[in-house]
C-alpha cells in the first residue's frame, strides 16, 4: 500500500520529467530522448526573464516576511499577557483567507489606487507586497512556538546579568531564535514559490514569473517545452529536500551522539 | 508580567509592543485588510459601462448571482456553488480515506524511517501547484495508457481524455490536498494511547467498536485541523478546477476569477467572492462546533 502511495505521489512529476526529454511533441508517445526543449528554453528570453523574477521575488520577499514576522512573533511572545486576541485573528486572516479573494482583492486595490495615485502600478512591487503579506504570519506563528517553548526565566536571567535592551537581543534572543528565523525564511521561500494564484492576479505585463509563464502557455495545450521548465522547477525542489534530509540527518547524528 | 522578565510596565511597555508588531499588523492591515475590505464595498455597487464598480449602492450583483439575469432566472451560478460544494465534500472525504491509513502506517514504522517517510509525502507539494497539475494533464490526456484503459472499459468515449472531466478535478484535489490531512493526522497517531484500545478490546468490543471507542476519539483532532486544512482551500480552489476541468466544469473560484478577467463584472465578482468568505467562515464554525462536540481538543483547532 504504501508503494502504491508513493506512485501515486511521484507519477505526475515522473511523467512531466520524461515527456520533458521526448524527441517529439507529444504526450502519448514516447519516441526518443533529446535535449531539444532545454535547447530551446535556454535561448528564450522571455523564459529567462520569467526565471530572474521568479528569483527576485521569492528571495526579496521572503527576506522582508522573515524581518516583519520574527519582530511579530516576538511582541506577541513578549506581550502575551496582554488581551492580543486581535493580533492573533489578524495573523489567522491571511492562512484562513481563500487564496483567489486574497488575489482579486488585492488586485481590485492595487488597480484604483494605481490609477489614483501613479504608484502601486501592478508588478514586481506589488508582488512583493502580496507575497509579504501572507509569509510574515507564517513566519511570526513560528518563531512565537519557538519562544513558548522556552523556560521564561531565561529572560530573568538576562536581566539578572544585567543585560540592557541590546545585549540581550544580540547574545539571547536571536541566536536562540535563529533555528525558528532560518525556519521561517525557508517556509516563506517555499510558500512564494509555491504560490500561483496570488502572483497571477497582482503582476503586471513586465512582471511574469515562470508559473505564470506556464500558466498562459497551457492555455495552448502542453508541450514538451513546458514539462522541460516544469522538470527544472521540479529538479529545484528535489535539490532543498535532499538538503533538508542531509541537515536532519546530520542533526540526528549529532544529537545521537 | 506584561514583558518577559524586562518589569517594564505602562507607556514604555506599550511602545516596545508597538515597535515590533507595528510593522506586521500596518502591512496586514494596509496591504490585506483594507483591499478585502475594498472588495467586500464593490459586492454592493453598480457594474459601470468599463467593468469597473461604480456608485450608487445595490444588491444587483447578488441577484444576478442568485440567478436573475436579462433573459430571466437560470440556475447556471447555483449549479456552480452546488458543485463547489459537492467537489469539496468529495475531496475532503477521498483524503480522509486515503491519508487515516497512510499516517498510521507511518507512525508505527521505525522511528529514524518516519522522518524520511513524511518528508516522501509533503515533497510534492512543494512544487508548484500549476506544475502538480501539468503532471495529471500528461496523464490523462486523450490517447495516454490510462485514457485508453478507461476507453476500453467503456467509461469514456474513445478518443476522449479522462481530462478535462470532474473525475481529473477530483483527482487533482485529492493529490493536491493528500499531505495536509496527513501530517496532523500522524501527529495525533504518534501519541496514540494504545491502552485505551486493549481496554475496549477488554470490554468486549469487536475491531469496530475498538476503533470507535479507543482510537477514533483520540484522533479526532487531527481528523478536524485536516479537515480544515483541507476544505477551506478546496473550497477557494482556482488552479486545478480551472486546468483540470475545463470550461464545463466551473467552480466558484473560477467564476470569481473570470470577473476579474475576461468578463469584467467587478461587482458579481466580489459578491461571489464574498459568498466564498462566509461559506469558509461558516465551515470553520461548524467544524469548531462538532470538535467540542465530539470532546476534541478545542486548542487544536485554530
Amino acid at each position: 500500500m504504501w508503494y502504491a502511495l508513493l506512485v501515486l505521489l511521484y507519477a505526475p512529476l515522473a511523467v512531466v520529467v520524461v515527456y520533458s526529454f521526448n524527441s517529439v511533441n507529444s504526450s502519448a508517445d514516447f519516441v526518443g530522448v533529446s535535449l531539444r526543449w532545454y535547447r530551446a528554453l535556454f535561448a528564450d528570453d522571455t523564459i529567462l526573464a520569467a526565471a530572474w523574477n521568479s528569483a527576485v521575488l521569492a528571495l526579496v520577499s521572503s527576506m522582508l516576511a522573515t524581518a516583519i514576522g520574527t519582530a511579530l512573533g516576538y511582541g506577541m511572545y513578549a506581550h502575551r499577557a496582554r488581551r492580543l486576541g486581535w493580533l492573533i485573528w489578524l495573523i489567522y486572516l491571511p492562512i484562513i483567507m481563500p487564496d483567489i479573494v486574497y488575489g482579486i482583492a488585492q488586485l481590485s486595490f492595487f488597480s484604483r489606487l494605481a490609477a489614483a495615485t501613479q504608484i502601486f502600478d501592478l508588478g514586481l512591487g506589488t508582488m512583493i507586497i502580496a507575497h509579504v503579506s501572507f509569509q510574515a504570519p507564517f513566519v511570526a506563528l513560528l518563531v512565537y512556538s519557538r519562544l513558548v517553548g522556552l523556560d521564561p526565566r531565561l529572560f530573568d536571567a538576562c536581566s539578572d546579568l544585567y543585560a540592557n535592551a541590546w545585549q540581550r537581543a544580540r547574545f539571547f534572543i536571536l541566536p536562540t531564535l535563529q533555528p525558528a528565523i532560518v525556519a521561517g525564511f525557508f517556509l516563506a521561500l517555499t510558500l512564494s514559490i509555491d504560490d500561483f494564484v496570488i502572483s497571477y492576479f497582482t503582476s503586471g505585463p513586465e512582471s511574469v514569473t515562470l508559473p505564470i509563464f506556464i500558466w498562459s502557455a497551457i492555455k495552448r495545450g502542453i508541450s514538451p517545452e513546458i514539462n522541460a521548465i516544469a522538470t527544472l522547477m521540479i529538479g529545484t525542489v528535489l535539490a532543498a529536500a535532499a538538503i533538508t534530509l542531509a541537515f536532519q540527518y546530520v542533526r540526528h547524528r549529532q544529537s545521537g551522539e | 508580567m506584561a514583558d518577559a522578565g524586562s518589569g517594564k510596565t505602562g507607556w514604555r511597555a506599550t511602545g516596545h509592543l508597538l515597535g515590533l508588531v507595528a510593522p506586521g499588523v500596518i502591512w496586514i492591515v494596509v496591504f490585506l485588510v483594507a483591499p478585502a475590505a475594498y472588495l467586500m464595498s464593490i459586492a454592493f455597487m453598480t457594474n459601470g459601462s468599463y467593468g469597473l464598480p461604480e456608485l450608487p449602492f445595490t444588491w444587483a450583483a447578488f441577484k444576478q448571482l442568485a440567478g436573475y439575469g436579462f433573459l430571466g432566472w437560470s440556475p447556471a451560478n447555483l449549479y456552480v456553488v452546488g458543485r463547489t460544494l459537492v467537489q469539496t465534500v468529495l475531496a475532503t472525504g477521498l483524503v480522509v480515506v486515503i491519508a487515516y491509513p497512510v499516517a498510521y502506517y507511518i507512525s508505527r514504522a521505525p522511528a529514524r524511517l518516519r522522518p524520511l517517510m513524511l518528508l516522501l509525502v509533503v515533497v510534492p507539494s512543494w512544487t508548484n501547484q500549476v506544475i502538480r497539475a501539468i503532471g495529471w494533464m500528461n496523464i490523462l490526456a486523450p490517447g495516454t495508457p490510462l485514457s485508453d484503459l478507461a476507453a476500453a472499459l467503456g467509461l469514456i468515449s474513445p478518443h476522449m481524455g479522462l481530462y478535462p472531466s470532474q473525475f481529473a478535478v477530483a483527482l487533482g484535489l485529492v493529490y493536491n490536498f493528500l499531505p495536509f490531512m496527513v501530517l496532523p493526522l500522524y501527529a495525533v497517531f504518534e501519541r496514540l494511547d494504545t491502552a485505551q484500545i486493549d481496554a475496549a478490546r477488554d470490554l468486549g468490543a469487536g475491531v469496530w467498536g475498538a476503533f470507535r471507542h479507543g482510537v477514533l476519539p483520540q484522533t479526532l483532532p487531527g481528523l478536524l485541523a485536516g479537515t480544515v486544512l483541507v476544505a477551506i482551500p478546496a473550497f477557494g480552489m482556482y488552479v486545478i478546477p480551472e486546468l483540470l476541468g475545463g470550461g464545463k466544469n466551473l467552480m466558484l473560484g473560477s467564476l470569481v476569477a473570470r470577473q476579474f478577467a475576461a468578463a469584467s463584472n467587478w461587482p458579481f465578482g466580489a459578491a461571489a467572492a464574498l459568498i466564498m468568505i462566509l461559506a469558509t467562515l461558516a465551515g470553520l464554525v461548524v467544524l469548531r462546533r462538532l470538535g467540542r462536540r465530539l470532546g476534541g481538543d478545542a486548542g487544536v483547532m485554530l
